[in-house]
């Protein structure tokens, strides 16, 4: 849905700083992205592609890492992996905000988020 | 043999720099002084997110008649492209300002900040932002807004909540709109209703018919208005 704006966003980004440092060329961007971004990591590849084109970008290779959700409960202190729900009506487990170890409410604490973490650059 | 072409190494040396740069802190910034500036001049922001054609515009028809005597409206509307949305809120006397997104699925914190300076906030109390019809990307964007209402509506079937639960995750109130339609369509809005509640407790549901405007009197008292 929304890989292209993100994307771009990353291009620009690293441009910003490959043009701060002088550099040659970019050959290499480590991406971190949390699961609950729902960015589909094939689109944001081919995003990538189109919009580092004819960039000092182009032809660099783009490493993505997918990282977990995670929630904290604040009654228990519990802190982990969502509860799911698994209605037999479902293809997909549903996560839940419910604490799976007490009848709390957890507050989501990683995986809404995309990092961009290091960049292999030519200076 | 006769070398026609020497492919020669880039002069230079590769260096690998940490950036730890996190894309989403642009919006989540401007978002906050959205925020601030919306307390600051005393104007209650109201997020209006959901599928297409759930209702959104219906809803917040109904709700700005009802309470156009009580506070000074004003309303954004997030387009792809059209103003037919902002043309027919405007019907209504209130001040409409349209966002046209262009090719992007959702409103973001900057283009509401934009919008915010073209609007009178001294003479706006009460300000609704209805968002593009999605039910994914919004949940990433926020805008700055105090409360965040999803509209769904039972034409799009029975699992419209469990396949998108990230987005009632961050919601006040789910409204569960054409309420006219469930026969037909044989949802049962219990379940609907059941699916927001295992998501999360905290939200609250209401059942909406936007046509003729019944149930929108208890989407108000779910705002506090
Ligand atoms: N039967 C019935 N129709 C409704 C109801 N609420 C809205 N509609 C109709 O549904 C259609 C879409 O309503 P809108 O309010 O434009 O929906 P929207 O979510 O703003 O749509 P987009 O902005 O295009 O995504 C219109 O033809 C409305 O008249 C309802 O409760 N029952
Ligand atoms: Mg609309
Ligand atoms: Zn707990």
């Amino acid at each position: 849905m929304h890989e292209g704006s993100i994307t771009s966003q990353i291009v620009e980004n690293v441009l910003r700083e490959a043009e701060k440092r002088k550099a040659k060329r970019v050959l290499e961007v480590h991406l971190e992205i949390g699961k609950l971004m729902f960015l589909n990591p094939e689109q944001v590849h081919f995003w990538y592609q189109m919009l580092t084109k004819n960039t000092i970008l182009e032809g660099s290779q783009l490493l993505i890492e997918e990282k977990p959700g995670t929630v904290k409960c604040p009654k228990c202190g519990y802190e982990g992996d969502f509860q799911y729900v698994d209605d037999p009506a479902l293809h997909m487990p549903m996560p839940t905000l419910n604490c799976p170890k007490c009848d709390g409410t957890v507050k989501i604490v990683s995986g809404k988020d995309c990092f961009i973490k290091t960049v292999k650059m030519l200076i | 043999m006769k070398i026609n072409d020497v492919v020669k190494a880039e002069e230079g040396e590769i260096f690998d720099i940490e950036l730890d740069e996190n894309i989403l802190k642009a919006n989540a910034e401007l978002a906050q002084q959205n925020r601030e500036l919306l307390r600051k001049q005393g104007v209650k922001a109201i997020d209006v997110m959901g599928s297409i054609g759930a209702g959104k515009t219906s809803l917040i028809e109904k709700m700005v008649q009802k309470l156009k005597t009580h506070y000074r409206i004003a309303v954004f509307k997030g387009d792809l492209t059209t103003t037919i949305d902002a043309e027919i809120i405007g019907k209504h006397g209130v001040n409409v300002v349209a966002i046209n997104t262009g090719k992007e699925c959702h409103l973001d914190a900057n283009l509401v900040q934009k919008a915010l300076r073209r609007l009178d906030l001294e003479a706006t109390d009460l300000l609704f932002i209805e968002n593009v019809g999605n039910l994914i990307c919004p949940a990433e964007f926020p805008l700055g807004s105090e409360k965040r209402i999803v509209v769904i509506s039972v034409t799009e079937g029975p699992y419209m909540v469990v396949k998108h639960p990230f987005i009632f995750m961050d919601a006040d109130v789910a409204v569960i709109n054409k309420i006219d339609l469930a026969e037909a369509m044989g949802v049962d809005i219990a379940k609907l209703q059941n699916d927001v509640k295992k998501i999360n407790p905290k939200t609250k549901t209401v059942t909406t018919n936007c046509r003729t405007g019944k149930g929108v009197d208890q989407v108000i008292a779910a705002l506090n208005l």
